[in-house]
């Protein structure tokens, strides 16, 4: 028994305006409720695979589908709709700096707000309610009014996640969420978007360069070198040469060693 | 890495380089010219022209024809001497050959000799006279004097009208702000790549923005008086002017240097273009926009004064006949009540962009 098919990604290529081809002829497929380790070195095009799915940067040629839903050939109203399915996490957070840590979750709630009410920062109660129930998720609850750049780089990301389910997503799509963090704080951020995980059958597919949260997290994972998929399997697949076939023969991996 | 290779250089390049070399040399041959006749034959021209009567009787067409002709000598006997200024201008010599010590090349000499030429032409053109300079000063002791001894006579009805040129120049900011925040996002590099029809919004709006800004506020004043007649709200509206494109190129500059990552967020929840603007710029660009709002405010006090000269309402509009009467205590009281508004706006605006930002 499989589950549905939450992502398909066919023939996808991108290749930008200086003639570097970042993704080439990727395909896959990702079904509800997994959790996706993308791999890769950096530059290897996992940013730029992550933000085709949702249509921050246009694919060059491919298509990719999210719950059926074509992905590639949607356009304003539609290609909006289809967003609002992916809630997205960034290396950098990207929380609005000078608003509050609440009216940055209820931001998540911009796709289903009213232009003119959401202009004024006007949301309802019941999205006032949604959204403190999100920060209490990640265990924010009492920093609604603190302002965003006032909190450290765990909780921004956390909020971030909160955000992002404000936006009741059936996918995330998180791009090293915690590369920018503290090593001892990437389990508190990461347990929180396995939860999302396993108790909402959210589907998440989120690249990483720390092989340790990938056996850890995922429950499958690809890897991809200068914009092609080279590899794919479950966590445990990944042995040291895999590894040294994705990341090259001068990497080393200090589990490798331990183990 | 970039220039590995020696590139040649295009046509368009070597067309360039040749329309400089001409310009070059045709002005050095008519200052030249300009000289000769200035210092040489002052009497064969009948003595003491002015230096315009001397510019009227330059021979342009023979000398700009002589100096095409010997552009075209230089680009030619290249290889004999050495690359011409135009060449190094357009960018087009070779590694090598803008590398050799100035003296040692023709175009370095030709450039020594073409400034020092300029400078004792423009000596004359200019009608520099140091001797009037330094020895008819008693003429200007009397406007010192006035201007160190300002009169109570103005006093009074110069604090009036400063306080109007503070809420002249300080309308013209207010009225600029709404249409200098709207057309700023539309003159946005970063937010109008998208489509080609945003990218022509851009130009035009950047060309349109910086003509208006070329016009100086004196002109539009001009302009204005004559269409609401002369008074302080013709001020306003040639401040106004000229603010709306000044702080449409300030704003927009500070869009475009704002940072992606927050836009990029509210995009992926699906946000509409509007809502994105909303949550994802202003907010980054709220503070700065402040502050260079207040910073108008303070160079429209300014520009304010002048513009009163011509008529456009405020302190200047009484400072321009007690010049032409020659009330130089009058006048000094004035220009004293300005320059300590100027100043203390100054002060004011600095420190509260301080805080802003
Ligand atoms: N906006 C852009 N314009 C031009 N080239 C880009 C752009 N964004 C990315 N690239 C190029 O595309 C390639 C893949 O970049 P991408 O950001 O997807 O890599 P990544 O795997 O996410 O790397 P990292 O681990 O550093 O984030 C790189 O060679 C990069 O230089
Ligand atoms: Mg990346």
């Amino acid at each position: 028994m499989t589950a549905p098919v939450a992502v398909t990604v066919e023939r996808l290529s991108k290749v930008w305006p200086d003639g570097i081809r970042a993704l080439d002829d990727v395909s896959l497929e990702v079904r509800e409720g997994e959790f996706l380790a993308v791999l890769g070195l950096s530059g290897s095009g996992k940013s730029t695979l992550l933000r085709c799915i949702n249509r921050l940067i246009d694919p060059t040629e491919g298509k990719i589908s999210i719950f059926g839903r074509d992905v590639t050939s949607a356009e304003g109203a539609g290609l909006r709709a289809l967003r609002r399915e992916a809630g997205m996490i960034f290396q950098q957070f990207n929380l609005v700096k000078r608003h509050s840590v609440r009216d940055n979750v209820l931001s998540g709630a911009l796709g289903r707000t009213g232009t003119l009410r959401s202009l004024f920062l006007l949301f309802s109660d019941a999205d006032r309610a949604e959204a403190q129930a999100c920060l209490d998720r990640v265990g924010m609850g009492d920093r609604g009014d603190s302002r965003a750049d006032a909190l450290s780089g765990g909780q921004q990301q956390r909020v971030a996640i909160a955000r992002a389910l404000m936006q009741r997503p059936k996918l995330i799509l998180a791009d090293e969420p915690v590369a920018s963090l503290d090593p001892a704080l990437r389990n508190s951020v990461m347990r929180h978007v396995e939860a999302l995980n396993r108790e909402e059958g959210i589907t998440v597919i989120c690249s990483l360069h720390d092989l340790d949260l990938m056996k850890r997290y995922a429950t499958r994972a690809v890897a991809l070198r200068e914009g092609k998929l080279v590899h794919e399997g479950k966590p445990e697949d990944f042995d040291l040469a895999t590894l040294k076939s994705i990341y090259g023969q001068e990497a080393e991996f200090g589990f490798e060693a331990a183990s | 890495m970039k220039r590995v290779a020696p590139i040649p250089p295009s046509l368009g390049t070597r067309f360039l380089a040749l329309l400089v070399d001409s310009l070059l040399l045709a002005t050095f041959l008519l200052m030249g010219e300009f000289l000769g006749r200035a210092l040489v034959f002052p009497v064969e021209e009948g003595s003491l022209r002015t230096a315009q009567e001397i510019l009227e009787r330059l021979h342009y067409a023979a000398l700009g024809g002589a100096g095409l002709l010997i552009a075209v000598v230089w680009h030619a006997a290249r290889r004999l001497l050495g690359g011409t200024p135009g060449l190094s201008f357009a960018g087009a010599l070779p590694q090598a050959e803008s590398e050799v010590p100035w003296d040692l090349t023709l175009r370095g000499w030709f450039t020594l000799l073409f400034v020092e030429l300029t400078f004792f032409t423009g000596w004359l053109v200019t009608e520099v006279n140091l001797g009037t300079f330094f020895t008819n000063f008693d003429k200007a002791a009397g406007v010192i004097r006035g201007l160190l001894h300002p009169s109570g006579a103005v006093l009074f009805e110069g604090l009036i009208l400063l306080i109007q040129t503070l809420f002249l120049a300080f309308m013209a900011t207010a009225f600029a702000i709404p249409p200098a925040f709207l057309l700023a996002f539309a003159a946005a590099r970063n937010l109008t790549r998208e489509s080609p029809a945003a990218k022509f919004v851009y130009t035009a709006l950047r060309t349109a923005m910086n003509l208006t800004r070329a016009v100086e506020p004196l002109v539009w004043a001009l302009i204005f008086i004559s269409w609401v007649g002369i008074g302080p709200f013709a001020g306003v509206l040639a401040l106004w002017v000229h603010s709306v494109a000044s702080l449409v190129k300030l704003y927009s500059e500070q869009i475009e240097s704002i940072d992606r990552g927050p836009m990029d967020a509210i995009k992926a929840t699906g946000a509409g273009t509007l809502q994105v603007l909303r949550y994802g710029v202003v907010p980054q660009v709220i503070p700065p926009f402040l502050s260079f709002t207040i910073y108008r405010w303070d160079i429209n006090v300014r520009m304010s004064t002048i513009i009163g000269f011509v008529g456009g309402g405020g302190i200047g509009y009484i400072l321009k006949p007690r010049v032409d009467l020659g009330e130089w205590g009058e006048v000094g009281t004035l220009v004293l009540l300005i320059a300590v508004a100027v100043w203390v706006m100054d002060l004011v605006s600095a420190r509260i962009r301080e805080r802003i930002v």
